[in-house]
């Protein structure tokens, strides 16, 4: 177990720092062999440590600690990973997600000018994932949220010479930075009042703490899993995150980062258990997410950033499942939505792959009739995505809907934005679905399309596509609520559902009814409107255009902070720093010039002045000594 | 053994001090500034061994042995500064060299 836990975590860094030693020695597609070869290592390091938990009689988790990496006092934080059920489960499906998109991206980048620096950081980011959730105490957590935050910036800015890959790199980072930043001032309320940062010692003293402590603790915590997981109000950088290479969105919105969030919930949940009031904020602002994403995707032109959105939406039901205290629930999705969202990302990038780099689905449109097989594995992934059984969507959303629906008034209010939001869900996949994919090729498709040896694409990219397909249809068959459900027993440990959140058969029966049919209304909707052209899609430009600016979140973030700032520093700029700072020192400098020069007058060159001076100094010290004496 | 008094000896010191510093004042050939800074040097040798014998003290004498050698030394390096100055063809007056004015 403990060989299986190392092994997973520096099996990428090793990866990534072989890659960046050898550097020019290996070629190219070398290094995309060491860092898949590493993740997949990592995997492997995955199923040791969970068989390994499996066997043994500690459920609860072992926490290995390697030496003390910090100590001040009492305070102590070791190097540490833990073994537990929820973190051999998110091992298992980061490591292994993420190794089936690193294999994808050997045939994507292939002839890329740098591939080597996309391998290295790609290495370098399924270690911070797992890095975060093996650490051991909240410290290493914070360690692995951080440099995912950093390896994220690194690959959305990976084509560093396109200023919108950068300015999008930016914003990521700095979003996320703000929940670092309040995760970061949570902890050190723990550290003030339980003097430690491990699981455990922190849980038990949220018990102790008054509930504006443990309130604001867990709205620290809260700001962080918002802004990592994208989730209304720091969630607009994850559509501009769609400038990285496609796997690169891929592994951030399927394997790693944007769950992280969710996980951290899941894993300080004795702390929101005791700011229930946290809790339910979390579940409502997933509410509000899934609907807002929602309904942004509907106008999304962009295909990859039409996925991004659903992203937003889906991640919005697994803080709901979270919030309301169905963790397992949440997680189960979490799995589920890992498994899909990575196949329409890789189909996706297939697609976009073959014709010359287009993203934009008017142009890209009826292109499944040049490439059936993605269109089969995006059909697969779509009706997994809206939750159609035997998909696996419909496996691990429906709970969630149903565990909120036995939760108070709230949670039948929040129940209700799901079931909305299902039916969105519906709507803006098959809109893209049936746009993309269906009807006649477009001119655009049908002159660039450009086939890989006569398939699709290189096989790189067609057997993770492939795996995901499979994953993607029967991954939810793990579990199915009223009947067996050993991800929760799994889990249970520790991540144990609330009484609160288990609803009754009935309840789930009705949420499933419910889902399934909004989410089949909504692919007929978008059947009737985008598929068979029977309609025209409906004109509300005003509602069109709210959409279209994204509620203008972005315009209202410009106006609140950007702006403000620009007009302080200008103002700066101009009365302080240019008459005050600099003008100091070039006065300093002037100063300093004019004593030298007249102070040079001295020096003549000529000898005999020299000697006068030297003359006159000494009857000087003699008048000067006779006189004292 | 009695010669003349002291105020002699340091008359004559002093009037070669007073040479020599008006020929480094005024002249501006560079060996006969060395010269007059030889002068100089001489009159406070004079001085010097002249306190010693009014004092019965050796002390003076070694210090007139020490200004010697300084003096020699000091004579090496201006003369190898004229040599180096010829050398370059520049004139040799010191109010011509005077790059180092400010």
């Amino acid at each position: 177990m403990r060989g299986g836990a190392w092994l997973c975590l520096f099996a990428p860094l090793a990866g990534t720092v072989l890659i960046l030693l050898a550097g020019t020695r290996i070629p190219r597609r070398v290094a995309g062999w060491v860092s898949t070869a590493s993740v997949f290592v990592a995997f492997g390091g995955a199923i040791w440590a969970f068989f390994a938990l499996r066997a043994s009689s500690n459920r609860a988790g072992i926490t290995y600690t390697a030496w003390t990496w910090l100590q001040s006092g009492q305070f102590k934080v070791g190097l540490s990973v833990l073994v537990d059920p929820l973190s051999t489960f998110m091992m298992l499906i980061v490591a292994g997600v993420g190794g089936l998109i690193v294999l994808y991206s050997i045939g994507y980048m292939d002839g890329d000018d740098e591939e080597r620096r996309y391998f290295a950081y790609i290495s370098l980011f399924v270690f911070s994932m797992l890095l975060l959730v093996e650490g051991g105490n909240l410290l290493m957590l914070l360690a692995g949220w951080g440099l995912v935050g950093l390896s994220s910036y690194l690959l959305i800015g990976y084509w560093h010479d396109r200023p919108s890959a950068v300015a999008a790199a930016k914003k990521a980072f700095i979003m996320n930075a703000v929940g670092d930043a309040t995760m970061a001032l949570a902890f050190f309320v723990l550290i003030a009042h339980s003097n430690s940062l491990e699981f455990a010692a922190s849980f038990h003293t949220a018990d102790t703490l008054s509930s504006t402590t443990v309130n604001l603790v867990a709205l620290g915590l809260l700001g962080g899993a918002v802004a990592k997981s994208a989730q209304i109000p720091l969630h607009t950088w994850l559509p501009d995150a769609m400038e990285g290479p496609t796997p690169v969105s891929a592994l951030i919105h399927a394997a790693t980062m944007v769950t992280a969030g969710v996980y951290l919930i899941a894993r300080t949940h004795p702390i929101f258990e005791q700011a229930r009031t946290v809790e339910l904020v979390a579940a409502g602002l997933g509410a509000l997410t899934l609907l807002v994403a929602g309904l942004i995707a509907l106008v999304q032109t962009d295909i990859k950033k039409v996925i991004a959105y659903s992203t937003m939406s889906q991640i919005g039901y697994m803080f709901l499942g979270a919030g309301v205290g169905a963790y397992a629930n949440g997680l189960f999705h979490l799995m589920t939505h890992a498994f899909f969202k990575a196949l329409l990302f890789l189909a996706a990038g297939i697609v976009i792959h073959a014709v010359a780099n287009e993203q934009d689905i008017r142009k890209l449109r009826g292109v499944g009739a040049l490439m059936p097989w993605t269109k089969w594995a995006f059909l697969a992934g779509a009706l997994a995505l809206v939750g159609v059984p035997p998909f696996s969507g419909f496996f691990s959303k429906d709970p969630i809907i149903a565990a909120a629906l036995h939760d108070h008034w709230y949670g039948v209010v929040m129940a209700v934005a799901a079931l909305v939001g299902a039916f969105l869900t519906g709507l803006y996949t098959f809109r893209l679905y049936f746009i993309v994919f269906r009807g006649e090729p477009s001119a655009f498709a049908r002159e660039h399309y450009h086939a890989h040896h006569g398939k699709e694409g290189p096989w790189t990219m067609l057997v993770p596509v492939g795996v995901l397909t499979v994953l993607a249809v029967v991954g939810g068959w793990l579990q199915f609520s009223p009947v067996w459900h050993p991800l929760t027993t799994w889990l249970d440990p520790v991540a144990r559902t609330l009484a609160v959140a288990e609803p009754t058969n009935t309840q789930e029966a009705i949420a499933s009814i419910l889902a399934v049919g909004l989410g089949l209304a909504g692919i007929g909707v978008a059947w009737v409107l985008y598929g068979s052209g029977e309609r025209a899609v409906p004109r509300v430009p005003a509602l069109q255009r709210v959409l279209e600016h994204k509620f203008y979140f972005d315009e209202a973030y410009d106006a609140l902070f950007y702006r403000p700032a620009v007009v302080l520093a200008t103002w700066l700029r101009r009365d302080f720093e240019e008459p005050v700072v600099l003008a100091t020192g070039t006065d300093l400098g002037e100063g300093a010039l004019d004593i030298g020069e007249g102070a040079s007058r001295i020096q003549t060159g000529l000898l005999r002045t020299y000697v006068l001076f030297v003359g006159t100094g000494l009857a000087i010290v003699g008048v000067i000594f006779l006189a004292v004496r | 053994m009695q010669g003349p008094g002291i105020a002699w000896y340091l008359g004559i010191a002093a009037f070669l001090f007073g040479t020599g510093a008006l020929g480094v004042l005024i002249r501006r050939n560079p060996i006969i500034v060395l010269l007059s800074l030889e002068i100089m040097l001489n009159g406070g040798n004079l001085a010097l061994i002249a306190f010693a014998r009014h004092a019965h003290n050796g002390a003076g004498q070694i210090f007139a042995l020490t200004v010697m050698a300084v003096a020699a030394s000091e004579v090496c390096v201006g003369l190898g500064l004229v040599v180096a100055i010829n050398r370059k063809r520049l004139a040799l007056d010191v109010d011509k060299l005077s790059e180092l004015r400010g």
